[in-house]
């Protein structure tokens, strides 16, 4: 499928998800798009599953102290000061396991937009604003690119004997990593100047024409986020 | 008419001292210039005016000219030189702009501003002539090393420059890559310069050499009387130096056995391999890009676990990884080295000291240069006195006098433990191991 439509689908069942009303709707949308992820990247998914996995715990675990609703208490504790009775209700729960799933089928429609889409052909689609576009297409490489670093410096830590574990320990890793791609964010601006790049007069590769499945994806995105929004 | 003229250029970074002192040179039409010299004498700088880049990217104090393709550097930006220069940088890495491989080597031809139906064409028709076709699709996230280098090849010949920027272009190349890229290099007819650290193959296809120190020229001569200077005068740029005293092999320090190793993806690396390394010799592993190389050498060291077969290990194991930039996590350089030795400062500067860097002791290891960095680097695995000591790719950028050097420390602490050498620098594992065991084949040669 082109990267047009596809990121059109992808965002389409994440507006369904955000439309939407029932917590198995949620929940199922959920589940389509975690298949497409695993499916389609393999082990590439982790990391941002793994990303996917704490924010949407975090905020399982989080909600039922901060909201205050319901009369089925399920659980009572102390009464802390500018948060009030930490108690936590069914309904809390319930609404506390909605927005966890609809946070996690939105990240989930992202993590198959960085891991499954040819990012270059989809911002330079935009006919417009082609230094932008580039800027958008850099910054996607970096999410690989920082990863592979990462990795890189654990294993030579590991090489001498330095095991990396624990908060303490990755938070080490922020500053040479950072360091490290501003050092080849300038590498890539000379190369990229040395290709030619912000001369007058360029020109596009020619994209391939929309096939019948890309039609079919374009037409469809819309009318699924109307779908989430009335009957899911 | 010469391609490109250097007349009297000197140079120096902001904040730096003279890169370039005095240079002066010309390159004709279909001509291969060779570059040689030792780590900082200058070569990228060179090649970095000739295409421009010094000094519209990089500022600094500028004089004398460069003119390329009829073009004045002074005047013309890089981005207007592209075409009639092209230059493919030492690190693929660095130099990769978009995520896929086809759009990767469209994107100089969509600036240079070519009629978008020819475009597809020619980026094919690059990536065939670098052997490339099949990864076309690919993102460039899952290519190795070897495959990027060859992806930027064609992304620059797909421009057809009349002038070719190599540096150090074979440094991650297997010797059979590295012999069908410079041919490929030289068939095109394009006038090249070519920048090397391991200058056997590129010294074989010369039309001319240039040997650059201190950033002044010291040779620029045609091939076979720059072979007799470098001969008379940097004999370890064309013979390398034999190291004596060959170690014997004593007790065993680790031993993989049949084993196999796949990764997640699905590739499988290696299967039933075998190595077995003793202290106090010195092992050299070769083979071609993607042989399963690192992989038999991060197994031995602890670092993947073996899938099938086994592994034995005696003692501790110390690991190099090829690029010297992971070393670099701490603020100070005795700091980085001290990290392997729980913080042991006077340990770690006697390492440092060991590999002629006492004075660099508090700087910021990223201040230092290339050449000092890769020092830094094997002072912070060589200070945990490891009894197993695993080398990853040591003479990557490395000029060929400091590679003498290494092999000499090598060979002098052989007896202390075991060392194995991952490397494509078949002359370098001449000089300096006791045995070389090749992926390739899966033979074993004994060094006499």
């Amino acid at each position: 499928m082109s990267p047009g439509p596809a990121a059109l689908l992808l965002a389409a069942v994440g507006a369904a998800a955000l439309l939407a009303h029932r917590t198995g709707s949620v929940a199922v949308l959920a589940v389509l798009l975690l298949a497409v992820c695993v499916r389609g990247a393999g082990r590439r998914a982790w990391p941002f599953l793994l990303g996917v996995g704490v924010t949407a715990g975090a905020v399982l675990v989080v909600t039922p102290f901060v909201e205050t609703v319901g009369w089925h208490v399920l659980w009572s504790g102390p009464t802390v000061p500018v948060l009030g009775p930490l108690d936590v209700t069914s309904e809390e729960l319930h609404g506390a396991v909605f927005q966890a799933l609809r946070l996690a089928a939105l990240s989930l429609a992202f993590s198959a937009y960085a891991l499954l889409l040819d990012h270059d052909r989809l911002v330079q689609g935009a006919a417009f604003a082609r230094r932008s576009a580039l800027a958008v297409v850099l910054a996607t490489r970096l999410v690989p690119t920082l990863e592979r670093d990462a990795r890189g410096l654990v294993e030579a830590l590991r090489g001498r004997g330095v095991e990396v574990s624990g908060l303490r320990g990755r938070a080490r890793l922020v500053s040479p990593l950072l360091a490290g791609s501003l050092e080849r964010g300038l590498n890539v601006a000379e190369a990229m100047e040395a290709r030619g790049f912000g001369r007058a007069g360029h020109t596009r590769a020619p994209r391939p024409p929309w096939t019948r499945l890309d039609r079919l994806a374009a037409t469809g995105a819309p009318l699924l986020a109307l779908v989430g929004a009335l009957w899911l | 008419m010469a391609l490109a003229r250097v007349d009297h250029l000197s140079f120096a970074y902001p904040g730096g001292g003279a890169a370039l002192q005095d240079v002066s040179l010309a390159v004709e039409p279909g001509e291969l210039v060779v570059l040689l010299g030792p780590s900082g004498s200058g070569k990228s700088t060179l090649l970095r005016a000739l295409a421009g880049l010094v000094p519209h990217f990089h500022g600094g104090r500028f004089s004398g000219s460069v003119e390329v393709a009829g073009m004045d550097t002074r005047v013309r930006r890089p981005a207007e030189l592209a075409g009639a220069v092209a230059t493919l940088f030492q690190d693929p890495e660095d130099q990769v702009v978009m995520t896929r491989v086809e759009n990767e080597v469209a994107f100089g031809l969509e600036n240079l501003g070519l009629p978008p139906a020819e475009i597809p064409a020619r980026a094919s028709a690059a990536l065939a002539a670098v052997g490339a076709t099949h990864l076309a699709g690919r993102a460039v996230a899952e290519l190795s090393g070897g495959e990027l280098q060859r992806v930027c090849l064609a992304a620059t010949l797909a421009l057809e420059p009349r002038l070719l920027l190599l540096d150090e272009p074979t440094s991650q190349l297997d010797p059979e890559a590295a012999r069908a890229l410079l041919d490929l290099a030289r068939r095109s007819g394009i006038a090249v310069v070519c920048s090397e650290q391991r200058p056997a193959l590129p010294l074989e296809r010369a039309d001319r050499v240039v040997f650059l120190d201190g950033g002044r020229v010291l040779l620029d001569a045609p091939r076979e009387r720059a072979l007799e200077w470098l001969r008379a005068e940097r004999p370890a740029w064309t013979e390398p130096r034999s190291v004596h005293g060959r170690g014997s092999a004593r007790e065993l320090a680790c031993r993989v056995a049949d084993m196999s190793f796949a990764y997640p993806n699905g590739h499988v690396a290696l299967e039933h391999q075998s190595l077995e390394l003793r202290r106090g010799e010195i092992v050299a592993l070769v083979g071609a890009n993607g042989s399963g190389k690192t992989t038999l050498a991060k197994v031995a060291a602890g670092l993947l676990e073996s899938q099938g077969g086994s592994v034995v290990r005696h003692g501790r194991a110390g690991y190099l990884s090829q690029d010297p930039g992971r070393y670099l996590v701490a603020e100070r350089a005795d700091e980085e080295v001290a990290l392997g030795v729980g913080g042991n400062l006077e340990r770690a500067r006697t390492a440092l000291a060991a590999v002629g860097l006492a004075a660099a002791a508090d700087r910021h290891p990223r201040d230092l240069s290339s050449g000092e960095r890769e020092r830094l680097a094997l002072a912070a695995v060589a200070v945990i006195e490891p009894d197993l000591l695993v080398l990853d790719e040591p003479t990557r950028g490395v000029d060929p006098e400091r590679k003498a050097e290494l092999a000499d420390r090598l060979r002098r602490e052989a007896p202390r433990r075991a060392t194995l050498v991952v490397t494509h620098d078949l002359v370098f594992a001449a000089a300096v191991a006791d045995r070389v065991v090749s992926l390739d084949e899966s033979s074993e040669a004994r060094v006499a």
